[in-house]
């Protein structure tokens, strides 16, 4: 325990240098402005930033990537609350209260009740990130070839299941990334799949110009697709968050940050899911649902502080287990990776200060929020006025440039438009874009445990299907298909029903 | 896979979505077919459980079943409703004129003007400066704004400049990355 305070003390110590702070101060501002902008996502800004972020040391690359999180989350809020276009998908329910709150000419009482919600969300998720990092850290160390190899399913079948409105897209969505994963020479004779003789395709898709291209890309598309919407804001009061805002909805605060960070841990659900269901609690525990959706501070308060939460929460898993929780998260992995850090079991024992390093690059970003909640209104409203003909190109520019970046090549740059259309193909269609995301990047790490493990059976499944924790997690996986089968569900439900 | 009343749920027409089934379901059997033919490597001892085929092959097949059931689903739903029946989509696009043009200046910029011997900055600014242009002018049309081409033009000249600047610098200066 103090051994991890004094962990602690020393990561915040070592971001305390001009350069760090200069780094945290203009990370978080460009992860807010990239959340304000309808269109851009927290994936695509932490994308883009990791290409950015190459060649520096790989603390502060990190530093960069997790402000762009966590200020593109909080971002998001802004335009949901002043135009009522979620910035990013984790503030649509932002929208609801919020915009109503600024219609009634409250817009600065409900930025301040954002800003005080993803704060003290973000802070709930640090304090469980730092709690639970070490000790599922060393329960990970249990896991062998079959609980990575159903934990991986896992997470491209949740992901599928949660993200999106249709569960059948979703998992397809997850096998096409699956499949590309599998692109290149396998891991063990290092023989080549589906490279068609091209000496590029041997080398795989490279992870961040696919990611570049199927968010990034693929969101400017749409962009370019859809009419901007005329931007018009209404004169409003003090952006100051209210003590008494925070004080009287407490319980809300904590309920939504449990949530946001449990919703965060599970592997491939995300921001949006967590927004959700902390709003849906909030309702359904609140003395007044009937002003949801009319302006309620309760409601926004949920969803600001459930969305925030999820973002330590989502990163969790990817130190102690190699296993994204949300689509920024894999992208905050693959740049893990690139920058020698390998996240997963072995992380506790091989860097055990890179855990509080985190804790502590995820307060210095809470700090930025603080700082450009309370002063950058002002600043934001004339980001969002600027015309889409003028930030569309920039935005490709460096799509095309981050891609490149990476190791220099042009084929990289043709992934990230390959995927680009694949995205908005996918999308246009009603597949989801995250589990593909989770699948390309998961797909390695399911197909090595699979043939580790059955390696190590001489052919059996036995061992994946009888182990411990390997049960648990395919009857989890089971029941999670089966339960999103409407046939069964209602089999199901009628049972339960003749029952009681 | 869906009751009567959740027939209205979907966004996309079953036409469309079976459409689509085909195209995962062939998909699916073309990985199959590549993975079946792949080398099992039996000549350097590899068991049928580590041949390279075997995971891309559960996967294509995996594909393809999701697919079949995305194909039936869709026949299902059509039963009950037309086949081109979807939610409404409140979206409001731009004419298919501007899409099809930023996506083709996307690509020439992308495929044509780097990496293939003009200088990034000369390329960079020539993108900007044309995709601003053309599409402030087409914004200010479609919103009935008195046309102002000469500012216009000014302000993409601009962005196209500054843009190529900026990125140069900061990309070669700040974070030691070679440009294409």
């Amino acid at each position: 325990m103090f051994d991890g305070i004094v962990a602690l003390g020393h990561s915040l110590g070592t971001f305390l240098d001009p350069l760090s702070i200069g780094l945290i101060l203009l990370s978080s501002l460009a992860g807010v402005i990239i959340g304000a902008l309808p269109g851009l996502t927290a994936t695509m800004g932490v994308a883009l930033m990791t290409t950015l972020t190459i060649k520096m040391p790989s603390n502060q690359a990190l530093l960069v990537l997790i402000c762009t999180y966590v200020g593109a989350i909080y971002g998001g809020s802004r335009s949901a609350i002043l135009l009522n276009i979620p910035g990013t998908p984790a503030s649509a329910a932002a929208c609801l209260d919020g915009h109503a709150l600024a219609k009634q000419g409250l817009a600065g009482r409900a930025m301040g009740i954002a800003t005080s919600g993803s704060v003290l969300g973000t802070m709930i998720g640090i304090f469980f990130l730092a709690l639970f990092t070490p000790i599922l850290g060393g329960l990970a160390l249990k896991f062998g070839a079959y609980e990575f190899f159903w934990l991986a399913v896992f997470g491209v079948v949740i992901a599928g299941s949660l993200t999106g409105g249709d569960p059948l897209k979703g998992w397809i969505a997850g096998l096409v990334g699956i499949f590309s994963a599998c692109v290149g020479q396998e891991a063990i004779y290092a023989f080549d799949r589906f490279t068609f003789g091209s000496r590029d395709l041997a080398g795989g898709f490279n992870l961040v110009p696919a990611l570049v291209g199927a968010f990034g890309f693929a969101e400017l598309l749409i962009a370019v697709r859809e009419k901007a919407v005329p931007v018009k804001v209404d004169p409003f009061d003090s952006v100051i968050p209210r003590i008494a805002d925070v004080a009287r909805h407490w319980r809300t605060i904590l309920r939504s940050g449990l949530i946001g960070t449990f919703v965060g841990i599970l592997p491939g659900v995300g921001e949006d899911v967590a927004a959700w269901s902390s709003y849906a609690a909030a309702k359904r525990a609140s003395k007044e649902p009937e002003k949801f959706g009319k302006g309620s501070i309760e409601g926004l308060m949920a969803a600001e502080t459930g969305d925030n939460a999820c973002v330590p929460g989502a990163v969790i898993p990817v130190l102690t287990l190699g296993i994204p929780g949300s689509a920024p998260a894999a992208v905050l992995m693959a740049a893990m990776l690139i920058h020698g850090v390998r996240p997963g079991p072995m992380i506790m024992i091989e860097a055990p200060t890179f855990v509080y390093d985190v804790v502590a690059m995820m307060l210095f970003a809470t700090l930025g929020i603080l700082l450009y909640g309370l002063t950058l209104t002002q600043l934001l409203i004339k980001v969002l006025m600027v015309p889409k003909p003028v930030i569309l190109p920039i935005i490709f520019v460096l799509c095309v440039v981050g891609s490149f970046a990476i190791a220099s090549r042009l084929f990289d740059v043709w992934v990230m438009l390959g995927f680009g259309i694949i995205g908005f193909a996918l999308r246009r269609l009603g597949y989801p874009v995250a589990p593909l995301v989770l699948g390309l990047v998961l797909g390695d790490l399911m197909e090595k445990s699979l043939r580790r493990g059955l390696v190590l059976s001489d052919g059996s499944l036995g061992p994946f299907l009888t182990r411990p924790i390997s049960v648990v997690l395919w009857i989890t996986i089971l029941l999670v298909v089966l339960w999103k089968i409407p046939q069964f569900r209602r089999l199901f439900m009628r049972k339960a029903a003749v029952t009681s | 896979m869906a009751t009567h009343s959740e027939h209205t749920l979907y966004s996309i027409s079953p036409r469309t979505d079976l459409r689509t089934a085909f195209v995962w379901i062939a998909i699916g059997a073309l990985i199959v077919f590549g993975s079946w033919r792949m080398d099992r490597l039996e000549h350097q001892g590899a068991a049928l459980h580590s041949a390279p085929g075997l995971w891309p092959g559960i996967i294509g097949l995996l594909l393809a079943l999701l697919g079949m059931v995305l194909a039936w689903r869709s026949i299902e739903r059509a039963r009950t409703t037309p086949w081109n029946a979807a939610l409404p989509d409140d979206t409001v696009l731009v004419p298919a004129w501007r899409f099809r043009l930023a996506t083709a200046m996307f690509f020439t910029y992308a495929l044509l003007l780097v990496g293939h011997g003009l200088p990034f900055w000369v390329g960079t600014a020539l993108f900007v400066t044309a995709f601003v242009a053309v599409f402030r002018r087409a914004d200010r049309i479609a919103n009935g704004e008195a046309p102002h081409p000469r500012k216009d033009l000014l302000l993409a000249v601009i962005c196209g400049a500054v843009t190529a600047v900026v990125v140069s610098q900061v990309f070669e200066k700040l974070f030691y990355v070679r440009l294409p």
